[in-house]
């Protein structure tokens, strides 16, 4: 009780500190000790959890009354310097705005500070959430802060020799900027442990003004422009709450989060009226967590110093708004209205803003984009208001933390060092900043690859959407995660880069900065190698608590495994360990490359640099396109919802959700069944596959009328490859190369023992990643420009492929692949237009003609070979091999929709697997190369079609 | 079944400088017609998948780069086939101004495959010709030795380097070379070239 007042009071001290501190070192040492208190304090609030579990903690009437007082006034104090500032600045809305709260806040207090029922009982709790966002602002707030002592040396440096080439000088703000980072941490913790909801609301105002001040902190137009933004979407927000909180108390209704969970259950007539208050404070965490239409105050965050971005985005802010959707869950169950309008904008947004994100060149934006889509998502999923699907937001809320702060806080010191924040510009980054980039790197890793926690967390969600019959969400996130691939993968491949002839330019990077962000990388590494503790310790018993029952979304195994993959990844990205040691060649420039890193003699006799620009398709995509769309829609239904509340009887609104829960739990085949099918696959793919890559070749030299080469050719290739003499142009591409061979065959692995075919398609997944890195690391045009096709070709199967699973799913009620032979009739009775869909998207898969668009296997091509471009040798060799084992693990998947459990099954399988392959090879013949576009709308438009037939009927299933 | 080589040849072609006749022969034997992926032969269009070089043409100071760097990132074991007369000798462009010789004063050639146009099946007996070499310097490889021994690198004069101008040195010209020697200076220029195409 002592140690939660103190942790909510302390910040306020190094705030007080940093205004009182004069100089670098006085600052520097308030910054780091009250830093270290903070993450100390968190600490011991965490441990002392663990040894008391859940418990709420009661506070004497008088003195809860005070503070009923202090945070009345704060809010009072808050709404004066809003007012303060508007007049100031001269912005009329926000006057108006500042005005109606103001009265608002007045009248509130009036109503409720005199009146003894104010007072609860227990205003400050400390559950299994609450103690997640603690550790969350705790630990990563604070290192926010302890970066920011660095980082902000830089900025008023820049910002002097700014103002001194214009003859002015620039007043040094620091004290107050860091001053409100730590008392933002403060109404965090209020945020975070206040059940009183008035409480609540104080410290939700408090970081709604702070953001304001610390936007605002350049004092340039634009900065001042973008301030007011935040600060008029946010009051908006604020004047819902408060307008909740008054509904509840003129109703007579308790003012706290865990009465109105009470209330819920009751059944009576009073509970029913909880309808508008719930749609009031989901309004107003809409707003904090900047979902459409209220996503562009995010984006004009941007303009503040990198810190603020990080605190915004990762620990605090944007994750209050989700923070009380969260607590509000249980209730969307109830209030079905509420759940939908959450949900809906939820997923329109998670869409929307990573279409949005690829059209997008500055790093800041992209990273703000994929904040708003992935705050969409966990909306999503808490708007469903099932267990299973607050687990995945839970996990959401907590790795988007970790890795968006490492994210911003690595283009900050990249933005000060290599001087753009431009993702363009980070050509060859990973020799210019080689440790920062790598530690950029595994941010973005840990955004949007698999084993990492993001990926996890939304695995969860498509399985909770898929448990729950979310049939509309199943396709927006199939849709939004091939997106959001793109998105991070062409970032990933610039970053990838390696410049032999660039400078290091990361040696004087400040050593806060280093601490921090070398502590957010471990942090972030230690989050998902102890998810499984994390989902059995702290998030399984929150839902047990809150919810009544324990969520089954992933099993134990695959989370064992992933966890040995993400220590391997770490282990490959982070440490110097190589596999090879070759000789080093130059890059591929079609024989005229000079001596010069990546230039060649052009016509004349110049020296030109060969340069590789990322796809945007800002025609397509740009914010002013997509943005408008979103915003309508979100609006119409945040407005449909409200309408329902204002004129439909709140009674008819309290009844619980159509909701059927399906899952019959399947565990796979565990890990050793994983492991010996991973050892089968290894041994029998390749020659397989070998065998079907000769087979292959043998019927296209038969359409062609000739004989072809000899069945065993491809071996033959294979071996006369692995006797090359071994160079390479970088010591990373046949590393990156292995890891993709490995996870490819684990993935196959995955599949033939029968366990998650998503964690296989997953695995795929991560292996196309690499292949990529493969590529891009070369720094080869040729290369570059194969990596960004395959990175197109992957956004365009994904959705078909995901789809699959949910084939499966809606067949046998279970992921594993093995359920199949349990069912009396093939899935394929069940899922034929998926099936179909999965067939389309094959020809791209298997990267066959017309869609051989970033590799190619044939013999008569003239271009240079894509991805492969600069692999030879035993690279090469590689890649062949990974080829072979695809072809073998997508055949299968193909072969998966025709076996039941009859014996005579497997070979119906064989024989549609055959028959498929020929047909590939069929088209592989007949089709010219197309375009991209093509492959695009083929893979997108099947999967949504075929998609939504086979799906639609769950979703009217579940009304009739 | 121990030499892996000679069972896949992959080739990669350049065209110097000529009519381009040996030029559309090379593709043509690698058409479906001829099918030379009988022998496993694919064209990869990437020196560094390639095992075989196919050069067609004569080399002069423009292209004698190109070729050199072309030839530099293939790796070992790797052969050189001058396919064509020209590519050969320089043929009857080799007393033109601004033809060096054949192929051989870039880099060692192995195999000589006449002809004015080069046949289709010149071409493809080539081929199979430097497979067998291939395979020799697998084995020299294979024992830890220079693959520069086996071949024509063996007896390779070391060619033509080209002045800081990017024009043949003087001192270096002097007459042409026959087909299937690589002894004798290559038909470079004296500095008369290099100053007509200056005053251009």
């Amino acid at each position: 009780m002592t140690l939660l007042y103190f942790l909510t009071l302390f910040p306020l001290v190094p705030a007080l500190g940093m205004l009182l501190a004069h100089g670098d070192r006085a600052r520097d040492a308030v910054g780091l000790i009250g830093s270290g208190i903070i993450m100390a304090v968190t600490a011991v609030v965490a441990v002392m959890f663990f040894g008391a579990g859940p418990q709420s903690f009661e506070v004497a009437p008088g003195t809860s009354h005070v503070l009923s007082i202090v945070s009345s006034a704060i809010d009072v104090i808050l709404c004066v310097v809003i007012l303060y500032n508007a007049f100031k600045y001269r912005n009329a809305l926000t006057t108006v705005l500042g005005i109606v709260q103001l009265v608002g806040s007045l009248a509130f207090a009036a109503m409720t500070l005199p009146a003894a029922e104010a007072v609860t009982a227990t205003p400050l709790y400390l559950d299994y959430m609450s103690v997640i966002m603690v550790l969350a602002v705790g630990i990563v707030g604070s290192l926010i802060c302890v970066y920011a002592l660095g980082y902000m040396k830089d900025f008023q440096a820049h910002d002097e020799h700014e103002a001194a080439l214009r003859g002015q000088t620039a007043p040094d703000r620091r004290p107050q900027f860091l001053a409100l980072m730590f008392l933002f941490l403060s109404a965090m913790f209020v945020i975070v442990t206040s059940d009183n909801l008035e409480w609540l609301f104080c410290g939700w105002e408090i970081t709604t003004v702070c953001s304001f001040l610390m936007i605002g902190y350049t004092r340039t137009p634009e900065a001042i422009k973008n301030a007011f933004t935040q600060i008029i979407l946010n009051m908006l927000g604020g004047i819902a709450f408060l307008a909740g909180l008054m509904y509840l108390h003129v109703n007579g209704m308790p003012l706290t989060i865990s009465g109105m969970i009470e209330l819920s259950g009751a059944g009576t007539a009073q509970s029913a009226l909880l309808v508008m208050p719930v749609i009031l404070l989901s309004l107003a965490a809409l707003t904090k967590a900047a979902q459409m239409p209220f996503h562009t105050w995010l984006l004009g965050a941007m303009v503040a110093p990198t810190p603020t971005s990080a605190l915004l985005h990762s620990s605090t802010m944007v994750k209050a708004g989700v923070f009380l959707m969260v607590k509000l869950s249980p209730l969307y169950a109830i209030y079905p209205v509420t759940g939908f309008m959450v949900t809906s904008v939820g997923a329109i947004t998670f869409l929307l803003a990573a279409l949005m994100a690829i059209s997008q060149s500055n790093a800041k934006r992209v990273l703000a984009y994929s904040t708003i889509s992935n705050l969409g998502l966990i909306s999503a999923c808490l708007g469903v208001g099932a267990p299973e699907a607050v687990w995945a937001a839970i996990f959401l809320i907590l790795f988007h933390t970790v890795a968006k702060s490492l994210l911003f806080l690595c283009v900050g010191t990249a933005e000060h060092h290599i001087g753009s924040r431009n993702i363009e510009d980070m050509d060859g980054m990973f020799s210019r900043m080689p440790h920062l980039t790598r530690l950029m790197m595994l941010g973005i890793m840990g955004m949007f690859v698999a084993p990492f926690g993001m990926l996890v967390s939304k695995w969860g969600a498509l399985v909770a959407f898929a448990q729950t019959g979310n049939v509309l969400m199943i396709m927006v996130l199939a849709f939004g995660s091939a997106a959001t691939f793109y998105f991070w993968g062409k970032w990933l491949a610039k970053l990838s880069g390696v410049d032999p002839t660039a400078q290091n330019v990361e040696v004087n990077v400040h050593k806060t900065e280093w601490m921090a962000l070398n502590t957010i990388a471990a942090l972030l590494i230690l989050c998902c190698v102890a998810f499984p503790v994390i989902s059995s310790g702290l998030v399984s018993p929150y839902l047990a608590m809150v919810f009544g029952r324990v969520p089954y979304v992933i099993g134990k195994d695959a989370m064992y495994l992933m966890v040995v993959i993400v220590a391997f990844i770490a282990v490959v990205l982070l440490t110097s360990f190589r596999v090879s040691n070759k000789p080093h060649v130059n890059v591929y420039l079609s024989g005229v490359g000079t001596d010069k890193y990546r230039h060649f003699r052009g016509s004349m006799g110049h020296e030109v640099k060969a340069e590789k620009r990322n796809w945007y398709s800002e025609d397509a995509l740009g914010e002013k396109r997509i943005g408008p769309v979103g915003s309508v829609v979100c609006c119409s239904i945040i407005l449909f919802a409200l309408l329902c509340c204002a004129w439909i009887g709140p009674e008819r609104l309290a009844m619980s959700a159509p909701s059927v829960l399906r899952g019959k739990y399947f565990e796979g085949s565990g890990v050793v069944g994983i492991f010996i099918g991973t050892v089968a696959f290894a041994l029998l793919a390749p020659l397989v596959g070998g065998l079907i890559d000769g087979l292959d070749c043998k019927l296209s030299a038969r359409m062609q009328g000739r004989v072809g080469p000899r069945l065993l050719q491809p071996f033959y290739d294979v071996a006369k490859l692995l006797r090359k003499a071994p160079a390479s142009v970088n010591t990373m591409d046949d590393t990156y190369m292995a890891c993709a061979l490995i996870f490819t065959v684990v993935g196959g692995g995955i599949f033939v023992s029968g366990s998650n075919t998503l964690l296989c398609a997953f695995m795929v997944t991560l292996a196309a990643i690499f292949v990529v890195l493969a590529s891009a690391s070369t720094q080869s045009p040729f290369a570059q420009v194969g990596a960004d096709r395959e990175l197109l070709q992957v956004m365009s199967y994904e959705p078909a492929v995901l789809l699959m699973s949910v084939g499966l799913y809606l067949a046998t009620d279970s992921f594993d692949s093995i359920a199949v032979t349990g069912q009396s009739a093939p899935i394929i009775v069940y899922s034929a237009p998926i099936f179909l869909a999965l067939l389309a998207v094959l020809t791209i898969k298997l990267r066959k003609s017309p869609f051989d668009l970033s590799y190619s296997h044939h013999a008569h091509q003239e271009i240079v070979q894509g991805v492969a471009t600069e692999m030879s040798g035993g690279t090469l060799a590689k890649m062949t091999l990974m080829h072979w084992c695809e072809t073998v693990l997508f055949l299968m998947w193909v072969g998966m929709f025709f076996v039941w459990d009859n014996p005579v099954s497997w070979v119906v399988a064989l024989v549609v697997m055959a028959a498929t392959y020929f047909v590939e090879v069929l088209i592989d013949n007949t089709f010219a190369r197309s375009t991209w576009r093509s492959c695009f709308r083929l893979g997108w438009g099947v999967a949504l079609v075929f998609g939504l037939l086979n799906l639609m009927p769950i979703l009217v299933d579940v009304f009739i | 079944m121990d030499h892996k080589m000679s069972r896949s040849p992959w080739v990669i072609h350049y065209d110097g400088s000529s009519c381009n006749g040996c030029d559309i022969e090379v593709l043509a034997s690698l058409t479906p017609l001829f099918d030379a992926e009988r022998f496993g032969v694919v064209n990869t269009g990437n020196p560094k998948h390639a095992d075989i070089f196919l050069v067609t043409g004569s080399v002069n100071a423009q292209n004698l780069p190109v070729v050199r760097q072309i030839y530099n990132q293939m790796l070992e074991p790797k052969c050189v086939v001058a396919c064509g007369i020209c590519a050969c000798s320089g043929g009857v462009f080799r007393d033109a101004y601004n033809v060096i010789g054949g192929v051989d004063r870039a880099i060692p050639v192995d195999v000589y495959a006449p002809g004015c146009a080069i046949r289709p099946e010149t071409v493809i007996d080539a081929i199979v010709e430097a497979c067998g070499i291939l395979d020799q310097k697998e084995t020299v490889m294979r024992a830890g030795g220079d693959p520069l021994t086996v071949g024509g690198a063996a007896t390779w004069d070391g060619g033509v380097e080209l002045g800081e101008d990017g024009f043949v040195a003087a001192a270096g010209a002097g007459a042409g070379v026959d087909a299937g020697t690589a002894d004798g200076a290559p038909a470079g220029k004296p500095a008369a070239p290099a100053a007509a195409k200056e005053a251009e």
